[in-house]
């Protein structure tokens, strides 16, 4: 079990496993008990643990870089969410562990925003704010500050909750390997659905619609011999080909493996992936057409307008495409859209519930007020 | 290139977190904190998919989940309160008179370290000489 050197995957398993057993020997020995607690040793253990498992990501993960401003932004969200997670529960102080708890809803609210969903961001942050704080003003009105106590420097059977817990983890992370590891060897498409369009396809989109903008300048129908120019409109045509082609045939397989995704959108009503299918293919249908449509054009001005209104067209067509994994265009209106069409009853029910739980947080925590026999409490 | 495997893990990550808190900690405030915090590992578990699905129904389910976890909120502290009233205490241990039938009560053996006694006030020692009071000039 070499930590640094070889990608097989037993090392990537020992690596896994050891790294789950230093997090656990780090946190049973940060919690608050009171004999054998151990600070220095709990954080050495944790940061041996970190070290070890950023080798087994290393070794796993270890390709070029493809978009290392979001790799940054990922690890440092959910870095920040572990490590607070961490300190929330080895923390003494309840007041620290509210701190560290608001932390790590900051740490989530940032991996809402990588994963594009802006609006849930924004509620979480609402209203686990006034959560905390009144979380907050609780540990600050009922917990003896200071002084030692049993709730506070005591746990409860350390030893076993840290192996529940720790077992859980790394028995979701092993399987989560393994899943991984499975599709490489056979070169079947991921039982996890993988992004819509990947960041290779999208700049080709993207670069095939810069072409795409020289035809809808009046310049390019007029003036000058032919030939450069159709030349111009086949070579765009072999792009969207490349681009969108290869696309379509990528889904395709995916259909044809039967993975999870695909199976799954047999049964789905709202089918966002089939919105995707349909796009593909009007976009490969519509781009020899439109192409047809600009080489009719050159020289012949009568035919020009419409084969730039035709540009102009697919090229919103293939913006659309390319930001297909962008779920926040209008995220808010389409959530909310979404809720009031599909989750009526469920949306109606969830407030009768908000309802009945403040009457019911009210009714259990106000004190009755016992009458003395002259009437005044 | 971050995938839903990852946004999977840290999720998974979260929850086993939450779930050691929330079965050492014997602080109920701590507790809710922490079962909290398992919530959160699952909020992330549905926006992934969403988004990896390019389909916002997850989103809603993060929704629901956000209000059920505020009526538990309000619920959880107001049963807080209450249990702080009758047992003086926040410890969850207060209440083991709950526990099921055969098994044993949970006794703690160790003593907590004795809380450090206070230091008293710094004290300056006299320095200098004392002040004399002159005979006023007539």
């Amino acid at each position: 079990m070499t930590l640094f050197a070889t990608n097989s995957d037993l090392s990537a398993v020992g690596q896994l496993v050891l790294a789950t057993a230093l997090a656990a020997a780090g946190v049973f020995l940060l919690l608050p008990r009171p004999r054998g607690r151990s600070v220095p040793g709990g954080i050495a253990a944790l940061i041996a643990c970190v070290v070890v498992a950023s080798a087994w990501f290393h070794d796993t993960f270890g390709k070029p870089y493809q978009d290392w401003l979001g790799e940054a932004l990922f690890t440092l969200f959910s870095s920040g969410a572990v490590g607070f997670g961490v300190m929330l529960v080895v923390q003494r102080n309840p007041a620290r562990g509210a701190i560290a708890f608001a932390f790590v809803i900051l740490s989530t609210c940032g991996l809402f925003l990588l994963l594009a969903a802006p609006f849930l961001m924004a509620a979480t942050i609402i209203i686990y704010a006034g959560a905390i704080v009144v979380t907050f003003l609780f540990v600050l009105m009922l917990s003896a500050t200071g002084a030692q106590s049993d709730e506070n420097d005591r746990s409860r059977e350390p030893m076993l909750g840290v192996l529940a817990g720790f077992a859980f983890i790394g028995l979701v992370l092993f399987a989560l390997d393994q899943s991984k590891q499975s599709v490489a060897a056979t070169e079947r498409p991921s039982p996890l659905p993988s992004a819509l369009v990947t960041p290779d396809e999208r700049a080709k989109l993207l670069d095939a619609v810069e072409k795409l903008q020289a035809f809808e300048a009046d310049s390019f129908y007029q003036t000058g011999p032919k030939q450069p120019r159709v030349e111009a409109a086949t070579r765009v045509e072999t792009l969207l080909d490349d681009t969108i082609g290869l696309h379509a045939a990528k889904i395709e397989a995916h259909a044809k493996y039967g993975s999870i995704h695909e199976r799954l959108a047999a049964f789905r009503t709202d089918r966002g992936s089939d919105d995707h299918l349909k796009r593909v293919e009007a976009a490969r249908a519509n781009g020899a057409k439109t192409l047809a449509l600009v080489e009719a054009g050159i020289g012949n001005p009568a035919k020009a307008e419409a084969a730039k209104a035709a540009v102009a067209k697919y090229r919103g067509d293939l913006l659309l495409l390319a930001g297909a994994n962008e779920l926040p265009a209008r995220n808010a209106a389409n959530l909310g859209f979404l809720l009031y069409s599909q989750h009526l009853l469920a949306i109606e029910l969830a407030g009768t519930l908000l309802l009945v739980a403040t009457i019911g947080a009210i009714a259990i925590a106000h004190r009755k007020r016992e009458i003395t026999p002259t009437g005044n409490s | 290139m971050i995938g839903l495997w990852h946004y999977l893990a840290v999720a998974a990550i979260l929850f086993g977190i939450g779930l050691v808190g929330f079965l050492t900690r014997r602080n109920l405030i701590t507790m809710f904190l922490c079962a909290e915090m398992m919530l959160q590992g699952v909020a992330i578990n549905f926006a992934a998919f969403s988004h990896f699905h390019g389909n916002l129904s997850g989103q809603v389910f993060v929704l629901f989940i956000v209000a059920v976890a505020a009526c538990e909120a309000g619920l959880a502290l107001a049963l807080i309160l209450v249990l702080y009233r009758r047992g003086k205490s926040l410890d969850v241990s207060v209440w083991q008179d709950l526990r099921e039938t055969g098994v044993p009560p949970n006794v703690d053996t160790e003593p907590l370290p004795p809380a450090p006694a206070e230091e008293p006030d710094p004290k300056l020692p006299a320095v200098g000489r004392p002040p004399v009071r002159e005979a006023a000039h007539v």
